[in-house]
Order: structure tokens, then sequence, then C-alpha cells
């Protein structure tokens, strides 16, 4: 029998509620709703989170700045085609170190055509890189959830490691032997 | 990789011309990404790397995870599965960044059940007393947060932003280490006696995590050119001596290495041979631990089988 | 508060930690050998809950009967041998396989709701309070479990006898938590907690139809009758050898 380690989906993560979702990770999951949960148990061991957002990895649609910059014909030849348009989610990686994060949405027809539209929409947006994927794909946590979900991680404080003293009292030693 | 393969794009640039700028990126310190281009090498040294990093992750949880239930107190028991399971969720972002480079969790899995991927040979030491949890939280653990602060720097995007995350998390796993050994070598006799027996059983090991010397090390030169490392396996362990040697003999602890002096002219710890043989035996799989380390890993993963199936078979039942 | 009444509370506190101490004991043997490395990490935190909420309830036990918060909890847990635990012999019972682990913790954590709701309704204020905290970590451990159980019943036709096998096995014990003892009769008439037999049938129908609905059968066979908490299955003794054999090398060092 062959092992199935489950679909891959794209955890992104919300630590205020004035803060944009940046990408935390992935998590393996059979369906949404356990790629929710997991993502709670994976990316919520330590406090910070008012909210996640989960979404299927294979429906994510990416470019790089390097493909987009060699390959400037490749996004000419991007037009609409008159089919129904939905709500797509832009994300970029800004910054060389930096996460990838959320830059807003863009109404288009298909993932390559919401690219389009968002490089256009966002001209100031640097992105090294970026992601486009369907609104209607993406399973988020409710402000209902915050209580159950993610409030309990800030009173697991065993998980601080600015609870243990061991630098001070090493410190410590280390002078009064210095002083003999 | 991420997902949605819509219209490949060609690259018309000749391999040379590619090769170049990806050198000129690295040097002005940029990040490779999922989807730029990348040497076929680049690409599978990384594979190897991050496959490793996580098999020990995983295999790692095992020698902790045996005195979870054994933890003196319920404060120790928690901190010490908190941490196990810390280990489990760095596992899950290393594979993670793998995966971005087009390898599956299903192949690397396959891949360490199977013996051909390797992982930390530190994982195939016995833990033997409850001071071992504070050996490993302390060296082990202190070995590896060297190599990550290092690898938190290195070129590839996905692999570099896990490392960020795992390091903040694994300065706790230290400490908790520190509390430990401190708690033992200033407590009873026995407390000390059994703090002493482990560093003197752990303090080898952990030197040979950091892996050959340099020049018997054949993968370094290319590593370091392209910034995956920055610094070499002989630099890392003898940081890891100056810093972990002054702060276990302020404890009153002994390191079992008649060679150990601190060297005035270079401001080092000078330290004796590692014994080479010992570590070649445990890579090629005669540690003393080996084969039950793997054993456990591939019953888990079969006694999993059925799970992991069930799951995907109600999903594909029910969807929407 | 009489002296009777606050022993009397103090055995039934023991007795609710002992349950989630053992329970989250049994969990916390799964890590690093779950079913997928995502559920390593999932299932390490309702073990980490369940000990933490074990803490909580020992804790109201040493500040009602003027221990001293900060040693009691060890002192009971690592110090006492097995006839003298209170847990319920459900918890104890071996971590068997994924169906048999899930679905214990499924009935336990629909349990625990069903008596944490009236618990915060307590005329015992700390213990009203203490309850309304644990019940927030309650919610999302029974819309895990629930998620699991659901999947898993429904999954494939192992996964199903898996699940029915470990239903058949565990119903008895999952009746017996409802026993209450005679001691609990002055608690009920002071309100300090609820009258749990009242709460089976609220907690019956609930794990009726949602175990149905998962095409599980209920057993109806419970001849099997569960002996009460003072009683123990052999399996508790190893656990706690285990558990207190390092604490026990030298009870008055500080580890």
């Amino acid at each position: 029998m062959t092992d199935t380690q489950w679909p891959r989906y794209m955890v992104l993560h919300q630590e205020r509620d004035d803060r944009p979702h940046p990408h935390a990770g992935t998590v393996h999951a059979p369906d949404a709703e356990m790629a929710l949960l997991n993502a709670r148990d994976v990316f919520v061991r330590r406090p910070d989170c008012v909210s996640l957002w989960v979404v299927r990895a294979d429906l994510i649609f990416t470019r790089t700045q390097e493909e987009l910059t060699l390959h400037p014909d490749w996004l000419e030849s991007i037009q609409p085609r008159g089919d129904t348009a939905e709500t797509y989610y832009v994300f970029a990686k800004l910054t060389q170190k930096g996460q990838f994060s959320h830059v807003g949405e863009v109404e288009a027809e298909n993932l390559p055509h919401a690219l389009k539209v968002a490089l256009q929409k966002y001209p100031d947006t640097r992105g090294l890189a970026w992601w486009v994927f369907p609104v209607k794909t993406v399973l988020k946590s409710t402000p209902d959830d915050i209580t159950a979900m993610f409030a309990p991680a800030a009173v697991k404080d065993f998980r601080d490691q600015a609870n243990f003293h061991a630098l001070s009292v090493l410190r410590k030693l280390m002078r009064k032997q210095e002083a003999e | 990789m991420y997902g949605a393969t819509v219209d490949p794009i060609e690259d018309i640039r000749t391999d040379e011309e590619k090769l170049a700028e990806f050198e000129a990126r690295i040097a002005r310190g940029e990040k490779i990404e999922p989807g730029d281009w990348m040497p076929d090498e680049y690409r599978r040294q990384l594979i190897r790397m991050i496959s490793q990093h996580a098999h020990s992750e995983v295999v790692g949880m095992l020698p902790e995870g045996a005195f979870i239930t054994r933890a003196p107190n319920l404060r120790r028991k928690l901190i010490l599965l908190a941490k196990v399971q810390d280990e489990a969720g760095h596992g899950q972002y290393l594979y993670h960044a793998a995966e971005t480079l087009g390898a599956t969790r299903e192949e690397m899995l396959e891949a360490l059940l199977s013996g051909k991927a390797k992982y930390s040979s530190i994982f195939n030491y016995p833990t033997l007393s409850w001071a071992d949890m504070g050996a490993i939280g302390w060296l082990v653990d202190g070995a590896a947060i060297l190599n990550q602060t290092m690898l938190a720097k290195c070129s590839y995007g996905p692999y570099a932003r896990a490392m960020v995350r795992i390091c903040a998390e694994e300065n706790f796993h230290r400490r908790q280490g520190q509390d430990i050994v401190i708690t033992l070598a200033l407590g009873t006799p026995e407390q000390k006696g059994m703090m002493q027996d482990s560093i003197n059983r752990w303090w080898w090991p952990t030197l040979m995590m950091f892996g050959p010397h340099d020049t018997d090390s054949p993968n370094s030169a290319v590593l370091i050119r392209w910034g995956i490392k920055t610094k070499t396996n002989d630099e890392l362990r003898q940081t890891f001596v100056d810093q972990t040697v002054p702060e276990l003999l302020a404890l009153g602890l002994t390191i079992p290495d008649p060679e150990l002096r601190y060297d005035e002219a270079s401001g080092h710890w000078h330290f004796g041979e590692i014994n080479w043989d010992e570590f070649w035996n445990v890579v090629k799989g005669n540690g003393p631990c080996n084969a039950e380390r793997m054993a456990a890993r591939r019953q888990a993963h079969e006694d999993g089988l059925w799970v992991r199936e069930a799951m995907a078979a109600y999903a594909e039942k029910h969807q929407s | 508060m009489n002296a009777n009444l606050k022993q009397a509370l103090t055995d039934y506190l023991v007795a609710m930690a002992d349950d989630e101490l053992i329970l989250g004991h049994r969990n916390s043997e799964w890590c690093g050998h779950a079913p997928i490395l995502e559920e390593d990490i999932a299932f390490a935190n309702i073990a980490l809950d369940e000990i933490g909420h074990a803490i909580v309830w020992y804790e109201l036990a040493a500040d009602l009967s003027g221990e001293d918060r900060d040693t009691y909890a060890n002192r009971v847990v690592y110090f006492r041998d097995a006839p003298d635990y209170r847990n319920t012999q459900m918890v104890e019972l071996p971590k068997g396989d994924w169906a048999f682990t899930m679905l214990r913790q499924y009935l336990f954590d629909q349990f625990e709701m069903v008596r944490l709701e009236k618990l915060t309704q307590s005329s015992y204020a700390s213990l009203a309070e203490a309850a309304a905290k644990i019940r927030t970590e309650e919610i999302y451990h029974l819309r895990h479990t629930r998620a699991w159980v659901r999947r898993l019943g429904l999954g494939t036709d192992e996964s199903h006898r898996r699940m029915q096998a470990a239903l058949n096995d565990l119903w008895p014990y999952a009746l017996a938590l409802f026993e209450a003892s005679t001691r609990e009769t002055l608690l009920i008439q002071a309100s300090y907690i609820p009258d749990i037999s009242i709460l089976k049938t609220a907690w019956q129908v609930q794990v009726t139809t949602y175990l149905q609905e998962a095409a599980l059968t209920m057993p109806t066979n419970s001849s099997h009758a569960i002996p009460p908490r003072t009683h123990h299955t052999e399996h508790l003794g190893g656990l706690l050898s285990d558990l207190q054999q390092v604490a026990r090398l030298d009870p008055m060092a500080k580890w």
C-alpha cells in the first residue's frame, strides 16, 4: 500500500486585528476543517493569533519577480476572455527576509489574469514574489473561535523561555568564581 | 513549489548566464524563492540538508519522549511534553521548506524509513536517566541553535524563514535544559553524580554533531559559496566549546576531555581530538540505538497507515 | 463550610484532577508515535491541557484543605499509591490504537462538557471560575475529537471496524463516569456540584446521536459493571511506577 500524507494547506496567520494575514507555513490535512484545526495546533502553540486562514496549496498560483522580469511577454499574453469574474486574494513577499503577506483583493477571470490585474492595481507594491488564489477556496476561523482556539495559548507559560532563570544563575556563579 | 501550475514560463537564458545571475543574487544577499531559477545541485543539496534536518527533529522526539511519562514533577512534565511537541513542529516546518523544492513528504519519509536518508547521529545514543533531559536541552539543543542561527540567514527563503521560527522556539529548549542541569548540579550528591554521568556520555557525541572536519567535509565548499552555510563545521564547534565549557565548569561539573585547556594566546578553549571512528560508525547505522529508533518510527508509520487512509477516504466521499 | 463538606469537596476535586492527570498521561504517550506529524502536535496539546486542568483542580483542593498549593499537587501525584488514586477506570486503560484513544477522548470530552457547564454555576465561587476557564479549552478538544470520530466512523471499513470495537470496549467504562459516590450528596445539596446521574441522560443523547451519525452502533449489553473509583485495573499500577520512578529516587530532592 502506498502512503498518503494528505494534501498540503497553506496557513495564513493574523497576530492582531489591525494587522494583515502573513504566511505561517503549511499543514497536511485530509480536508479544510481538519487543516484549520491542525493549523491551530501547529502554529498557535504560542500566543499572538486572532485569526487563521487555510487554503489548499495546489490552488495557489505563484510567480517570482525574476520570472516576471525575464518574460514580460508572458504577462502581455494574459488577456481577459470575457469569462465570469470572481474575487482573488493577492499576497506578495515584499522584503528579502520577509514573509508573504496579504496585499489585497482583485476581481479576475482566472489565476494568471488575477496576477495581471493585481500588478496593475498595486503598481507601487514591489513584490519579490506573488501569490493569487480564489477567496472562495479559503476556510477561515471566526471571531467566535478566539476564546477556544487562540486565547488558551496565552496561559501556557511553561513554553516561555523568560520563565527560566538559568542565565542569571550561571552569571552569578561565574562572577563568584572569578572573585575567588 | 506552492501549487497551481499554469503555463510554465520558458527560460531562454544560457546555463552560464543563469548561474552567473544566480550567484550574483546570492552575493547581493537576496533570497532565492521557489520558482526562481537555481542550479540543480543547489536544489539537490538543499533537499538533502533540509530533509535530513527534518528527520533529525522527528527521530529526535524519541530519546526525550521516553521520559515524558517519567518527568519528576508536573511542571517538568508540561515543559518536556511541550518541548518534544515543538520538535514535531520543527520537523513539520522543515518538511514544508523541502516541499517548496519539489520533494514530497511521502518521498522523504520513505527515504527515512528505508534507511536511505540520514538524520543526526546524536539521536542514536540512549537516554538513561532524567539528567539526560538536561544534557540534551543544553548541549544538543545548544549545538543545534548555533547551526540554526547560521541557517536562518541562508540564501533559500523558505529554509531561512523556517529557521527563524525554529530558533525562537529553540531558545526555550536550551533554557529548560540549562535549568535541569543547574538544579541537578546544585542538588544532592546523587543528583550531581547523575548529572556528571550524563555530561560524560553526551559531551563527545555533541561535538560530533557539527560534522566532520572542514577538510573531510565534501559538501562544505559549495554550501558556503551558495550561501546555504556561512560558517564551517569547525568554526561552529569551536564557538560551542568556548561558550559552554566555562558555564559547565562554573557549576562544578567536569568535562571528559583530558586535553581541555584555555589557550590565552588564541582566546579559545583547546579540546582533544574527536573519535572519528565512532562518528562514522554511528553515521553508518551501527550506533547504540539506530535500529531501535528506526523500528519505533516504522511502527508509528505503519500503525498510522489505516488512520491516514480512512481520513483521506472520508474527504474523498464528502468533497463539497 | 463544615469539615465534612470540606472533605467531600476536596475529595471531589482530587477525583476530577486524577481523571485529567491520568488521561493526559496516557495521551502524552502518543507524542512521537502518532499517525501523522500534525497529530503528534495536536494530541500533545490535548495532553498538555488535561494535565494543566489536573493542576488547577489539585490547587483548588490544596486551597480548600489548607495545604500549600505549590507542593500539594506534586505530593499527591508522585507519592500516592494506586489504591489511593480516585480516577475512573476508563482513563487508566492502555492507550490502545488510534480509534480507542480518540473515542475515549471524545467520550470524556463530552462528559466534561456536560459537567463543566453545570460547574460554572457552582455556589463555590473558585470552582465556578475554574470551570469556566477550563471549559473554553474543552470546546476546542470537543471540536477536534468530534471531527476525528466522525471521519474514522465513516472513513474505511477498517476504521469503522476499529471504532466499533473501541466503542464496545469503552461503553461500560464511559457509563461509569456517571456513578456518583454517596458523599457527593452533601455537595449536591450545597449546590457545589451538579447531580451527575441526572446529567447522564443529556450526555447519552448527545453521544448516541453523534456516534450513530458516524455509522456506529450503540452497545446494548452493559452487563460488565465497572466498579467505583476506589477500585482500579492492573494498568494503573504500571502507569504509576513509570510516572513516579524518578521523583521517588529521592523524595526530598528538588528536581
